[in-house]
């Protein structure tokens, strides 16, 4: 798809911008950008989709505003960058706080998934072997319904913009979730699941699907939990301890550190839809988060994660840095513009490099400040057994059924497939229908113990919405398990 | 009506494949779309994108499989070559326990209705304008964003066993402006929706902001956790019969006893008298489409009738699992909510109400139970306390968590008027969707269980 020619209209078509006055230009082709989508339901594949997209993006920014135009039509080149020209400089008829990128020097380079066995040259037959085989060991006389999705993507996507730069992706993602499903004594739905996770290092090909420490072999485990769930009593509405394992705890931090530390967020651009942030241009390097016990980093370093992408969507290679150390917000995720704005706005320097956040999912949608790894670091309060043991009142939460964040992401709910009590340091009971509810900073002010590396690993996530128009995005979360105390658990009666 | 040589190239391989013997859909989806959104009093970005994409799905025996691809379709090989990449995904899945329904195209249809080429066509300064006299209007001492996205969707589906077609092509817009403040960080919300070029009035927004904007200068409220009586605004109406559709009424979900109605049957009493609820593809306050994606037509159907459960919907592949009939909603619906009689004036609704909070739009409504089908979400914008009818002080953020049974089953009153409340979501291909619900809804004994101090 990317010919010589190709290539020279994309230059031509950044340098006419240029000269038409833009500040700034960039374009993204995407050669190919494949996904396969495969769900097989109580034994039929009830899913079996693939697609690919493929075509070019180009962004303006003019008179501190940014134009955008993305066409599915190669053969439209001109037409789009003008298309981007003319956006831009309509939207620069309205504008009060000019947008800028600053210059910084060309960037030219490559980044590859690592990837053993790339998932789009498995044959079907081999990939429909591999599902029916763990629907057998799914089965089991107290399972009502059986649930696998796979999802593979693999993208080849180029960066070109007016500094200069030159960047070639090759993107590959492979996520997986298997689910039972039975009625309780109530008559109400229960269900456990497991989604493919990473180690954070390795491989991100077929072969991380295949190996069975990463979800599979917990086929067997989902099950048993099933059948306890069925027997379960209700979790009773209280102030207890809660100890999130990583399956919960990666959508605790996505909520509740994540998306409130997106730079978009916090300066106002996603109120109309997303929402925006408690967090403000003053809290950095004052705000207490959390306790001593919460250090969170955004960190592209690691090999095996959807959120480890090389370079974003405006060049800037990816970085590994702080966001909140002992506790104390330090720095956020960011792009140029919003940390040009954000430093404008605050009269000083806040943030003296872009994050490498700025992400699109797609050809056809502009760049937003995004999620990279987002990740709470080890700690050193021993394995989950140690955890326990040091619990008085408490329970044990694994992965969400629900949850529900507020506007500015201060107060949230979440529901969990399973919980287990804990009562003077042991193992109880399973507890069946788990809530909890709390509000962010005195949440993460009882974060009372975090699990060390063995307790560690990279859940991914394939489904992150925000923006206008909307994107999914792909992320990875390193989480340890945390313990957390005096959270309101389960529903007033 | 689709360009000539893109709807020759599908119908040409279409005719091909059917003498082949070969099960086949073509779904042809362009779109045409603008997006303006608006930061921090400025426009922060103005986008167009222009795309094209064709969907295959094939059957072959009790195998399945689909293929989608972007690019000029106006090209033979093209569409063959999405077809050959469908029927290999077919000639190796694994045969499914039951047989498929197949996807035919049931009538020829051709729907432009709800098209205006000057929507299609609106230029950027058109809608700076508005921003800016809204801007202008309310006052420069607050931050505003907000966005408008606008465009066309055209849709022509083709099949191998029927040849007739169907062809929908239709312009659609969403509105919003959030007014906030920048200190104390009170947000207020304007939406406007429709069709037609001209339909987004700057006078509607300033009276929305204008209604409310003095309340907002008052001490906020924090509401303790508790039952009380709510006065839903539209948008959050609409939001919680989108939730309640989705978590109830799809067959997979009914049929799976993962529904909270799945232990009723048809007819069986399961929400308040009062409330009504059909997809009408015919109403204009929705965004009208006359057939599914499997071409199937669409028809008036009713979904509740003064509260008992009238029917489920199924999708293609539910309905030949279970032995039920498809019901044509692989498609935006168009939900309607019978209005009441309630006077239009919400604050007039509730004079004699005593205390009653005022909650216009939901946050993030998610499902914490969908087997005993209970909802959670928060309030925003532009949320109040009432006394009487009358606007006491703002309230801060407010979580409601509670059942669609006890908050539908305890409605006290409707608005006698219906407004149009955009649905769409554009996580994937524009595809607009608009329900047409009462201007606001008034229920009893709702659960507060926990509130922010903070908007």
């Amino acid at each position: 798809m990317l010919t010589e020619k190709l290539e020279k209209d994309i230059i031509r078509g950044i340098e006419n911008n240029i000269e038409k006055g833009a500040q700034y230009c960039d374009v993204r082709l995407y050669s190919e950008d494949n996904s396969e989508s495969l769900v097989f339901y109580d034994g039929n594949l009830e899913d079996n989709a693939a697609s690919v997209e493929r075509g070019l993006g180009i962004r303006v920014l003019y008179g501190g505003t940014w134009g955008f135009s993305a066409t599915s039509r190669i053969d439209n080149v001109a037409e789009t960058f003008a298309q981007a020209f003319n956006n831009a400089k309509s939207a620069s008829l309205l504008v009060k706080i000019p947008l800028d990128m600053g210059r910084l020097p060309a960037v030219k380079g490559s980044y590859s998934s690592p990837v053993q066995r790339d998932p789009f040259t498995v044959p079907l037959k081999e990939k429909l072997d591999f599902i029916v085989n763990l629907d057998n060991i799914l089965k089991a006389d107290h399972v009502q319904r059986r649930i696998i999705w796979l999802y593979q993507q693999k993208m080849n996507n180029w960066f070109w913009n007016s500094e200069g730069s030159h960047i070639e992706r090759n993107l590959t993602n492979c996520f997986a979730n298997c689910m039972v499903m039975a009625q309780d004594s109530d008559g109400h739905m229960q269900r456990r699941s497991k989604s493919l996770h990473s180690p954070g290092t390795g491989t991100r090909g077929w072969e991380m699907v295949i190996n069975p420490d990463l979800w599979v072999g917990r086929a067997e485990g989902i099950k048993s939990e099933l059948s306890d769930l069925l027997k379960a009593p209700e979790i009773e509405y209280g102030k207890r301890s809660v100890i999130i394992l990583p399956g919960q705890g990666f959508l605790q931090v996505h909520e509740t550190i994540g998306h409130p530390l997106e730079l978009d967020r916090i300066l106002g651009y996603e109120l109309s839809f997303a929402g925006g942030s408690f967090v403000n241009l003053d809290s950095f390097g004052k705000l207490r988060y959390g306790s001593e016990k919460l250090n969170v980093n955004a960190y592209g370093s690691i090999e095996n994660s959807p959120g480890t992408f090389g370079f974003d969507d405006e060049g800037t290679p990816e970085n590994d840095y702080m966001l909140i150390d002992k506790g104390v917000l330090v720095n956020c995720l960011t792009s140029r513009a919003m940390i040009s704005e954000a430093n404008k706005t605050a009269g000083k320097t806040i943030f003296d490099q872009s994050g490498g956040a700025s992400r699109s999912t797609a050809f056809h949608k502009a760049p937003i400040d995004r999620m990279t790894n987002v990740n709470v670091l080890p700690g050193q309060d021993g394995n989950l057994d140690d955890i326990i043991s040091g619990t008085d009142n408490g329970i044990i939460l694994d992965n969400p059924t629900s949850w529900s964040i507020g506007s500015n992401r201060e107060h949230f709910h979440f529901g969990c497939e399973i919980a287990w009590e804990v009562k003077s340091g042991k193992v109880t009971r399973t507890l069946k229908n788990p809530t909890y509810q709390g509000h962010t900073l005195e949440f993460y002010a009882n974060l009372t113990a975090v699990g060390d590396a063995s307790t560690w690993l990279v859940e991914q996530v394939p489904n992150c919405g925000k923006g206008e128009p909307n994107q999914v995005m792909e992320i990875g979360h390193g989480i340890p398990v945390m313990r957390f105390d005096h959270v309101i658990t389960g529903e007033r009666s | 009506m689709i360009d000539n040589q893109t709807k020759d190239a599908i119908l040409k391989i279409r005719d091909q494949a059917a003498k082949k013997g070969i099960k086949a859909l073509f779904t042809l989806h362009r779109e045409k779309s603008h997006l303006m959104r608006i930061g921090n009093n400025s426009i922060s970005l103005s986008t167009s994108v222009d795309l094209t994409r064709l969907d295959v799905s094939v059957i072959d025996g009790r195998k399945e499989g689909s293929y989608s691809a972007m690019g000029n379709m106006e090209n033979e090989k093209n569409v063959e070559s999405v077809l050959n990449m469908a029927l290999d995904k077919a000639a190796f899945a694994a045969p499914k326990e039951y047989d498929p329904i197949e996807k035919i195209v049931e009538k020829e249809t051709v729907e432009d209705f709800q098209f205006d080429p000057q929507l299609e066509n609106i230029q950027p300064e058109n809608k700076a304008n508005v921003y800016r006299d809204i801007m202008s209007n309310t006052g420069d001492d607050y931050n505003y964003s907000g966005s408008w996205d606008s465009g066309s969707t055209e849709l022509f589906i083709a099949g191998t066993t029927s040849p007739d077609t169907a062809w929908r092509k239709g312009t659609d817009q969403q509105f919003s402006c959030v007014l906030k403040h920048p200190e104390h960080k009170w947000e207020l919300a304007s939406y406007q929706t429709g069709w037609q070029n001209g339909t987004v009035e700057t006078k509607k927004t300033i009276t929305d902001f204008n209604r409310v904007i003095d309340i907002y200068k008052q001490p906020a409220h924090s509401v303790k956790a508790g039952e009380y009586t709510i006065l839903f605004g539209s948008q959050a109406i609409a939001v919680i019969i989108s939730m309640l559709l989705w978590s109830g009424f799809e067959g997979r979900k009914y049929e799976d006893k993962i529904s909270w109605i799945s232990d009723k049957k048809i007819g069986d009493k399961i929400l308040s008298d009062k409330l009504t609820l059909s997809d009408d593809p015919a109403n204009m306050n929705t965004f009208r489409f006359g057939f599914d994606l499997n071409g199937k037509a669409r028809h008036l159907f009713p979904i509740v009738e003064e509260g008992r459960l009238a029917n489920i919907l199924y999708d293609i592949d539910t309905a030949g699992k279970y032995g039920k009939k498809p019901t044509a909603h692989n498609i935006s619906y168009s939900i309607i909510m019978q209005p009441g009689e309630g006077p239009e004036c919400p604050l007039e609704g509730v004079k004699n109400m005593g205390k009653v909070l005022f909650i216009p739009a939901l946050h993030y409504v998610h499902i914490p139970n969908a087997s005993k089908g209970i909802f959670t979400g928060s309030s925003r914008f532009s949320a109040v306390l009432l006394e009487n009818g009358e606007m006491v002080s703002p309230i801060y953020s407010s979580r409601i968590t509670d059942s669609f049974f006890n908050v539908l089953g305890n409605i006290e009153l409707f608005s006698s008027k219906n407004v149009s409340v955009n649905q769409s979501s554009t996580y994937d291909r524009r595809m607009p969707e608009a329900f047409s619900v009462p201007s606001y809804m008034v229920c009893t004994n709702v659960k507060i269980t926990d509130s922010a101090d903070s908007f």
